[in-house]
């Protein structure tokens, strides 16, 4: 049977932001429909009102014609509307079956048949007694579409799906998802990737700030068209002018540095010895968990090695904690931006706040000076493009892209010399990764240093003077840019080359 | 040493009952915590049930109406707490704390009518039984109903956490309480009526103290009992068997050590009144150490402030 879904001017107003404004879609089965749009466009507001997680201010919902009200989650599952949520729904220290029959009218008996014989239909290989916490996060998803399924769903919505995906496992999501497709359920995939929209979706509705900018076949467009009605604007292409700092001043220099750890999850580094010039980036590529956060935190003084040196501006700092380094006009962004790099829960100027002990004036005798802090937050949540002027808000209001943007301009707002960044563009849209990018491009040009850590390889192509590949622990021969390109990379990535 | 058969008997069926409002008081608080409540006026709901009891005892003359108000009274007390934590989202440790203290203060108030009033002896089951059967008897029989549903109420409770939907439900409120509101339950209800139900527990505790085991009304009379079964769950990761193996071993080393105190035993008394509160912790904790259990265990919202989205 067809099924349609639509979206009749929905609206939903919250405090300070327009989260969707007058919001039209139609939607039918047979297709795959993509929802674009960059983080804070408003596609989580959308499809939490379809689910019934929240209510909308103004607009009606209609499935086959027929009007809904989605007051609660429940009812949206009584309508045969199923979600996954990009922050997974489970019960972590709960089963699989648990998981499943706690919202299931069927007995245990049934339910374990009906389950079985959805996981043999599509080919999922899930232990249903084993708890969830020892599942892989493309394993939990499945057990989300579980879910879903035995509910025989008209709709499956899908909210930024890949993001927590391996490749392979992204493959097998879109075979999934198009077989379901096939058997007439209606997808909504909900993402900001380009390349999913057009490797997967039939049509595409692009979502700005809280609007439908756009709606068409995914035939007719491309990246670059995409890219351009997400963000608004046509993006600047990057690209790093030949850079002649490779005979600069040594600004860095770290030599015969190991660490042994005693976690048996951690990676063990030996031997790393580089050096850094004035206004050079130096790019560590590596698949991730090749020592990538080991080295960053040696770096950054969190964790101290067991032996070699560190000399900044030929100062030994070794042994220097991260805000002693920081006193050295050194300045760091890790990679996990919500536990690591700030405190989710206190309000942007104290954010701002943590990281400027000593650097600053703000604190008077012990004291806050609430003033002083926030005039300073403000200018950088202006001059870092953050897209809000409140220095009140909690930061876990925030979207990942403003969050590492008042991050960065945390940083480098006091003009280190150095920054240490690692993965800065990790789970961001392209408007935030352009603009990340631009300003990393400058504070070179200003003659400030950076190491940049990634395991995006266009980002360090783009970005450095000078690459190395970071594998098992140990640093690669220190190439120049321009003479590695995206297969080398690969290669010693892998280990398969040897230098 | 010669110690007889039935003064053992004895021995063991007294370290059982006073480990019974160790045991009501641990299973019902254990429900609140699996639902992520984290009440810590266990001590207060205690005395409360105890005072309640007490009074309606002597008001009415009927016991079994003073075991069921002492049971409302807990309740009532546990609503106070859960309109504070869960409609008001005033934060659980705090609003947990001055629930004890209000407890004690307000049974106090209540019960100084009530103090060196004589008890009314509390009907026990199977006494000729106790009799009849050497080291036995004495343990399993003549002892009260309130005895009988504490001893059966550990395995009651780890068959409800485990095999029935409203255990999972409860459980599932607990792992994460905003997954299980987008799942559809209703989290206010099903926290609320583990908060009401540990207070009834709690209630229950307290009125076997001062109905029961020492059947009048001493002011503070838990004595810090409410204490030790919030420690009991934590320590028992959770899991109402090991709630009641913990409440034994504190009972009986409780009870062995006064008996040591009197045989005049040369090791200090300070040493030996301690000597309970560690070795149920120190049990506890080796019998607990598997740490994939606890993880499984525990309430992972334990404490966590939840209001729904709007």
């Amino acid at each position: 049977m067809n099924t349609k879904l639509k979206v009749s001017k929905v609206s939903k107003i919250y405090p300070g932001c327009i989260a969707n404004d007058n919001v039209s879609l139609d939607f039918e089965s047979g297709k795959i429909y993509a929802l674009l749009g960059e983080n804070g466009a408003g596609k989580s507001t959308l499809v939490k009102i379809l689910s019934g997680v929240i209510n909308p201010d103004e607009g009606q919902i209609f499935l086959n014609d027929k009007l809904l009200k989605l007051a609660s989650p429940k009812d949206a599952k009584n309508n045969n509307i199923g979600m996954v949520f990009q922050h997974f729904n489970l019960f972590e220290t709960l089963s699989v079956f648990e998981n499943l029959s706690i919202d299931s009218e069927k007995n245990n008996d049934q339910l374990r048949i009906l389950v079985n014989n959805i996981l043999k239909k599509y080919n999922f290989k899930i232990d249903l007694d084993v708890p969830i916490l020892n599942l892989s996060a493309g394993q939990k998803q499945k057990v989300e579409i579980v879910r879903c399924l035995i509910r025989n769903p008209k709709v499956l919505i899908m909210d930024e799906p890949t993001s927590v995906l391996t490749e392979q496992e992204t493959e097998d999501l879109f075979l999934s998802l198009k077989k379901f497709s096939k058997e007439g359920i209606l997808i909504i995939y909900i993402t900001h990737k380009l390349k999913e929209v057009l490797s997967l979706c039939d049509e595409v509705a692009v979502m700005r700030k809280g609007k439908v900018v756009s709606i068409s076949r995914t035939v007719d467009e491309e990246l670059s068209s995409l890219a351009n009605k997400m963000i608004g604007e046509s993006l600047n292409k990057i690209k790093k002018m030949t850079s002649n700092n490779l005979s600069g001043e040594q600004i860095l220099r770290v030599s015969r540095l190991n660490f042994n750890s005693e976690d048996p999850y951690e990676v063990n580094l030996v031997d790393i010895n580089f050096t850094l010039n004035k206004g050079e980036c130096l790019g560590i590529a590596g698949i991730s968990g090749n020592g990538q956060n080991e080295l960053f935190q040696i770096l950054s003084g969190e964790t101290l090695s067991n032996s070699g040196s560190i000399k900044f501006r030929s100062k030994e700092i070794g042994k220097l904690n991260p805000k002693e380094r920081r006193e050295y006009l050194m300045a760091f962004s890790p990679e996990d931006r919500i536990s690591q790099a700030a405190v989710p829960s206190l309000k942007i100027y104290e954010n701002v706040a943590l990281n400027n002990f000593k650097t600053s004036n703000f604190f008077e005798k012990g004291l806050f000076n609430e003033r002083k802090i926030k005039d300073h937050s403000k200018k950088i949540l202006s001059n870092f493009s953050v897209n809000t002027d409140n220095v009140n808000l909690r930061s876990q209001f925030l979207s990942g892209g403003n969050l590492q943007k008042l991050i960065l301009g945390r940083e480098l707002i006091t003009s280190p010399e150095l920054l240490i960044c690692f993965n800065p563009t990790w789970g961001l849209d392209v408007g935030a990764i352009n603009y990340i990018h631009q300003t990393l491009l400058k504070i070179n040009e200003q003659g400030k240093s950076i190491i940049l850590i990634s395991t995006d390889n266009d980002e360090l192509l783009q970005l450095s003077d000078r690459i190395s590949v970071i594998n098992k622990g140990k640093l690669s021969k220190i190439m120049s840019a321009k003479e590695v390109n995206p297969e080398k990379l690969g290669l010693l990535m892998g280990g398969g080359l040897v230098d | 040493m010669n110690i007889d058969i039935n003064f053992l008997g004895i021995l063991i069926g007294a370290i059982m009952a006073s480990s019974v409002p160790l045991i009501l008081a641990a299973s019902g608080e254990l429900i609140t915590e699996r639902s992520g409540v984290l009440n810590l006026g266990v001590e207060g709901m205690m005395i409360i049930g105890a005072i309640s009891g007490f009074a309606l005892m002597v008001i009415t003359d009927n016991l079994f109406l003073a075991i069921i108000g002492s049971m409302l009274s807990g309740l009532l007390l546990s609503f106070i707490f859960g309109f504070l934590t869960q409609s008001l989202l005033t934060n659980h440790v705090a609003s947990g704390l001055a629930l004890t203290i209000f407890g004690i203060g307000l049974s106090a108030m209540i019960g100084k009518d009530f103090v060196g009033i004589p008890g009314k002896e509390f009907p026990l089951l199977f006494v000729n039984l106790k009799e009849a059967i050497p080291l036995f008897g004495p343990i399993f029989f003549g002892h009260s109903i309130v005895f009988y549903f504490a001893f059966l109420l550990p395995f009651g409770t780890n068959y409800f956490l485990r095999k029935t939907k409203i255990g999972l439900i409860v459980r599932a409120v607990g792992d994460s309480p905003v997954s299980a509101a987008n799942q559809g339950i209703n989290v206010l209800l099903v926290r609320y009526c583990c908060i009401l139900y540990g207070g009834a527990m709690c209630g229950l505790g307290g009125a076997y103290l001062s109905l029961i085991y020492t059947p009048q009304w001493i002011e503070n009379m838990t004595a810090g009992r409410g204490w030790i079964a919030l420690a009991l769950v934590v320590f028992a990761t959770w899991s109402p068997l090991k709630v009641l193996a913990g409440a034994i071993i504190f009972g009986g080393i409780t009870i062995l050590q006064l008996h040591m105190q009197a045989m005049g035993i040369r090791i200090p008394v300070q040493f030996l009144s301690a000597l309970p509160y560690i070795m149920t912790i120190v049990v506890l904790v080796i019998i607990s150490r598997d740490s994939r259990k606890i993880k499984l265990n525990t309430p992972t919202s334990l404490g966590q402030i939840f209001y729904k989205e709007k």
